[in-house]
Order: structure tokens, then C-alpha cells, then sequence
């Protein structure tokens, strides 16, 4: 079985954040998963921005927990990287749909070569960082 | 916009190089003399300047103005095009839309970064909130990403993308202009065996980060004409698309702007892909090229593989692939990049081509790529079809 580094030890850099972004952050102190929802579109999206992809309304917006369960879009090996992930080579990136129609992109943390496929179920695993919050990974759900 | 009321009259290149000894405006003036010379033009003659973005003049947000003050340029026109790897072919039609307008007379289209000598560029974007904490590097990874979708729905022949990145190889191999660094024989096995950097992405897939400049001299047709300028090179279409599926969060990545800005382009020239004589895409990685083959629509999407099978690419063949090398074996020159299989087009057209000169010489197709966007492929897509007055 062939493990890729799951990227434990790394002091990852912390992510800026915008005004409109504060309460996905805030939410992942707690480990709480929340998504932009446009009321009007009925529909989700990601990464966070200052106004509805679907309308152009932010007044249409509101945060809504979700579980963060979703599979694998498409994944690659990262083999090479800028520090401080540097030296911890081979890691995961994938894109992960999650069941509201939104993707996202993160690291997968416990998941072999082996296991690795487009359409593998995954949920979220929170990784701390130095300030609190947490970076949302996912891992293979069996 | 009468894109073909306007005519490219000359165009300039310097060698591409690892990292530049010469500062980018020198470059700039490099560029400046070339067209100058070509042309038979006055420097007081231009009275517009189109810069693409650069990574070296990223930090200075009157980038236009301050170069312009460099070269000594008085003009009633001035900008800088910002969408990335897209901005040179961006600036032909700009240039093409600001005559037509009567905003300015002459254009000179500048490309010139430095960007492995001297890059200023922090971007604000989504990188430093949703990226840099997960150590993606972004394009290879981008592009690993993109080429794993493609590869498991629709197949990926990694021989025919060695045939491809081969093929633009031979001809960096007759291009003085290229990467020296770059212009060794390669073979299909030394693809295939080339290290992975983000799987399925090898280094033989991706650009090698270098500094350079080109550019080209813009007027009207009726100017050219007027000045004797027989020999010019008209754009007859153009279709360029930004954010495709701007609204959707989960978005194919094997569907591009191509599609729309190539549509766009093709009705506009009253040309279809079969009549393309020579095809200069933008090629940051041997994927797009093939990606755009399909959208442009050369194949079916997703029978990329096949067509790239089926078809001959060298200078002497079917359909002339990126006669100087592509940036892939040219080296690309920053944000200028885009300059490059823009300027080999403009010069096969004009018949200059030498030991690499194309016997058809009715067209050519030139793309442009530029941005890599949050989980999909890429930002903007453009496509212009040139021709040569006759």
C-alpha cells in the first residue's frame, strides 16, 4: 500500500480572509461546515464571494451547515511544491463534490494510491491551524 | 468592430532566454527598433500603445504610461491588457477596435516580460484564502487536476500528446529565437519517461518559465496601403470568452472558452476549421493544445487523441502546429508568452519563416490562454484568424 504524506507536520500558511468570507472561517473553529445559498436560485456555491454566481444579488445570500459529504471530482499527486510544503512531497490534491452541488479543492489525508479513484466517497476532516481555525481536508469515508 | 479594416505591418521577437540580462523596457526598445525598421515607420507616427501584462510590471499600476515615458512615445492611446496569457492576442484586437474608432492611428502592440529576472507580481486573488494553505502550486497542479478528469471520461493517448510535444520540439530546433536550453532533439519515449510533476502531468507537458519580448506595429488597412505596405497581415476574425460557466460551482474542466470564442471567430472570418492552413496555439501545457483542438472544432470533444493519431502537425505536413516551437520547446516568455506563437504566425504569413516556412499561406489560426481560475481550466480563451493581404 503506497501512503502519501498526509501533511501533519506542516505549518501551513494561514488563509487570508475577506469581509465576506469571515463566517465560513469563524464556522471552522468549530469544525462547522457553512455554504453560500442563494434563496432565490436554489443553489449552493464555493469558494465564498461577495455575491450570488447565480443572481448577482448578495441579498440573496444566507450561510447554510452542510456535512461536508461529498466524492472525489478529480484528484492529481503533488510531487513537486514551493515550502513549507517542500520535503513533504508526495501529497494529495483533489477536487471534492460535495452533495450540494459545489466543489472544492483540499488535500486527502489517509487515502492509498491504491484507493484513489474519481467518484470515492470522502468526508471532511478538519485540520487545526496555529490560530484556531481549521482547513477543511477530506479522507476516504470507509 | 471592421477587425479587417486593420493591418499588421510588421512584428519584432527577441531570442527567449533563462533569465534576462536586460531590463524589460530594453527589451521594450528592442522591440520598438525592430518594428521601426520593419515598417519603414517614424516613431512619432505611433500614436497608441497596447502593453500585455507583465510579471516584472505588476507592481506598478501606471505600467502603460511609465513605459511609454521610457520609449519616448507621445500617444492618444494607451493601456494595458490584464488577461494574462491572452493579453498579446488580446491587444491585436483592441488595437484593431481603437483604430476602428478612431482613438488612435497606430498601435504598437508591446509584449516584454521578465518575469524569472524580476518578478513584482503579489496577486490578490483567491490563492493566499483558498490554495496556498493546501500547497497547490498552481498550473501544473491545476492541470493535473484537468488532465485526470479528461483521462478518466474520455480516455488520454499519452503517445499522441508525445507527438504533439515532439513535433513543436523538431521545430524549436529550426527557431534561432527559441530557448537555447530547449532546443535538443526529444522523442517520444523521452516524454514518456520525462519525471511527473503533478500526476498525470509530466515536465515534458509544461512550459519552462523564461524572459523575453515581441510585439507588433498596428495601423489601417488604408494607412498600410496608402505607405505601400503591400505585405501586411489582416485579422478577419476574433471571438474571446472570460469566466465560461461563471455561475456554475461544479464545472467540467474539459470544456473551454474555445468553444464560444472560436464560434465567435470562425463566423466572423466566414472560414471553418477544415480551411485552417496552419494552427498557433497558446500551449502552457500539451493537454491544451489538444483541448483546443476540440473545441475549436478540428474533432469531437474527446476524440482528441484520435485526430492527433490521424494527423500530421510539422511545418510540412497537414496542419502546421506552433512552427517555432511553441512555447512548450521555445520557452515562455512570462505574461509576454502569449506574443510568441503570435509573432510565428504573423512572420509565416508574411513568408519569412525560412527552413520552417509553411507552403500554405492563406491563414493562420492563433489562440490565447491566460489565468488559471479557482478548480477549473482556465480563464479567458481567445481565437483569431489572420490572413495576409492580397
Amino acid at each position: 500500500m503506497s501512503q502519501l504524506n498526509d501533511l501533519i507536520d506542516v505549518e501551513r500558511p494561514l488563509p487570508v480572509e475577506r469581509s465576506f468570507s469571515k463566517p465560513f472561517w469563524n464556522a471552522t473553529r468549530e469544525k462547522r461546515l457553512l455554504l453560500q445559498y442563494d434563496r432565490v436560485a436554489g443553489a449552493y456555491q464555493f469558494y465564498p464571494r461577495p455575491t450570488s454566481i447565480h443572481t448577482g444579488k448578495a441579498s440573496n445570500l444566507e450561510w447554510r451547515e452542510v456535512s461536508g459529504r461529498g466524492t472525489i471530482f478529480s484528484y492529481t499527486i503533488a510531487r513537486r511544491a514551493r515550502p513549507p510544503f517542500r520535503e513533504h512531497e508526495p501529497f494529495w490534491l483533489a477536487l471534492v463534490t460535495l452533495e450540494e452541488g459545489v466543489n472544492i479543492m483540499a488535500n486527502v489525508v489517509g487515502c492509498t494510491e491504491e484507493q484513489m479513484v474519481i467518484g470515492l466517497p470522502v468526508r471532511p476532516h478538519w485540520a487545526p491551524l496555529s490560530d484556531g481555525r481549521h482547513l477543511l481536508l477530506f479522507e476516504p469515508v470507509a | 468592430m471592421a477587425l479587417h479594416d486593420s493591418a499588421i505591418i510588421a512584428y519584432g521577437e527577441t531570442k527567449i532566454v533563462p533569465v534576462s540580462d536586460r531590463d524589460v523596457w530594453a527589451l521594450g526598445a528592442d522591440i520598438l527598433e525592430q518594428l521601426l525598421g520593419r515598417s519603414g515607420f517614424e516613431k512619432g507616427e505611433i500614436d497608441g500603445l497596447i502593453l500585455s501584462a507583465s510579471m516584472t510590471g505588476a507592481s506598478n499600476p501606471f505600467w502603460s504610461q511609465t513605459t511609454a515615458d521610457y520609449l519616448g512615445l507621445e500617444l492618444d492611446f494607451c493601456q494595458t491588457v490584464d488577461i494574462g496569457g491572452s493579453s498579446p492576442l488580446g491587444a491585436v484586437a483592441r488595437a484593431a477596435a481603437a483604430i476602428d474608432a478612431g482613438l488612435a492611428s497606430t498601435i504598437l502592440c508591446l509584449y516584454a516580460d521578465t518575469a524569472v529576472a524580476e518578478t513584482n507580481a503579489r496577486g490578490r486573488a483567491y490563492n493566499q484564502e483558498w490554495t496556498a494553505p493546501i500547497g497547490y502550486i498552481g498550473p501544473p497542479a491545476a492541470f493535473g487536476l484537468l488532465a485526470r478528469y479528461y483521462e478518466a471520461h474520455y480516455g488520454l493517448d499519452y503517445r499522441a500528446l508525445a507527438k504533439l510535444a515532439v513535433t513543436q520540439r523538431a521545430h524549436a530546433l529550426l527557431n534561432d529565437l527559441a530557448c537555447e536550453k530547449l532546443r535538443k532533439p526529444m522523442t517520444v519515449d523521452d516524454y514518456l519517461q520525462s519525471r511527473m510533476i503533478n500526476d498525470p502531468i509530466r515536465l515534458l507537458d509544461s512550459v519552462m518559465p523564461c524572459d523575453g519580448a515581441s510585439g507588433l506595429l498596428v495601423t489601417s488597412r488604408k494607412n498600410a496601403e496608402k505607405r505601400g505596405l503591400t505585405k501586411c497581415v489582416v485579422p478577419i476574425g476574433y471571438g474571446e470568452r472570460t469566466n465560461l460557466g461563471a455561475s456554475e460551482s461544479v464545472a467540467d474542466p474539459t470544456v473551454t472558452g474555445h468553444g464560444a470564442a472560436g464560434e465567435k471567430c470562425f463566423a466572423q472570418a466566414g472560414l471553418k476549421p477544415a480551411d485552417i492552413a496552419a494552427f498557433h496555439p497558446y500551449d502552457d501545457f500539451i493537454i491544451a493544445i489538444m483541448m483546443q483542438l476540440e473545441m475549436l472544432g478540428f474533432c469531437a470533444h474527446g476524440q482528441g487523441s484520435a485526430f492527433i493519431r490521424e494527423t500530421g502537425f510539422g511545418f510540412d505536413e497537414d496542419l502546421p502546429l506552433n512552427t517555432g516551437g511553441g512555447q512548450i520547446s521555445a520557452g515562455q516568455a512570462g505574461l509576454a508568452g502569449g506574443g510568441t506563437n503570435l509573432i510565428e504566425a504573423v512572420r509565416q504569413l508574411f513568408g519569412e519563416a525560412g527552413a520552417r516556412q509553411v507552403k500554405n499561406r492563406d491563414n493562420a489560426l492563433v489562440t490565447g490562454i491566460g489565468g488559471i481560475p479557482y478548480g477549473r481550466n482556465w480563464s479567458t480563451s481567445t481565437a483569431m484568424i489572420l490572413t495576409l493581404n492580397a
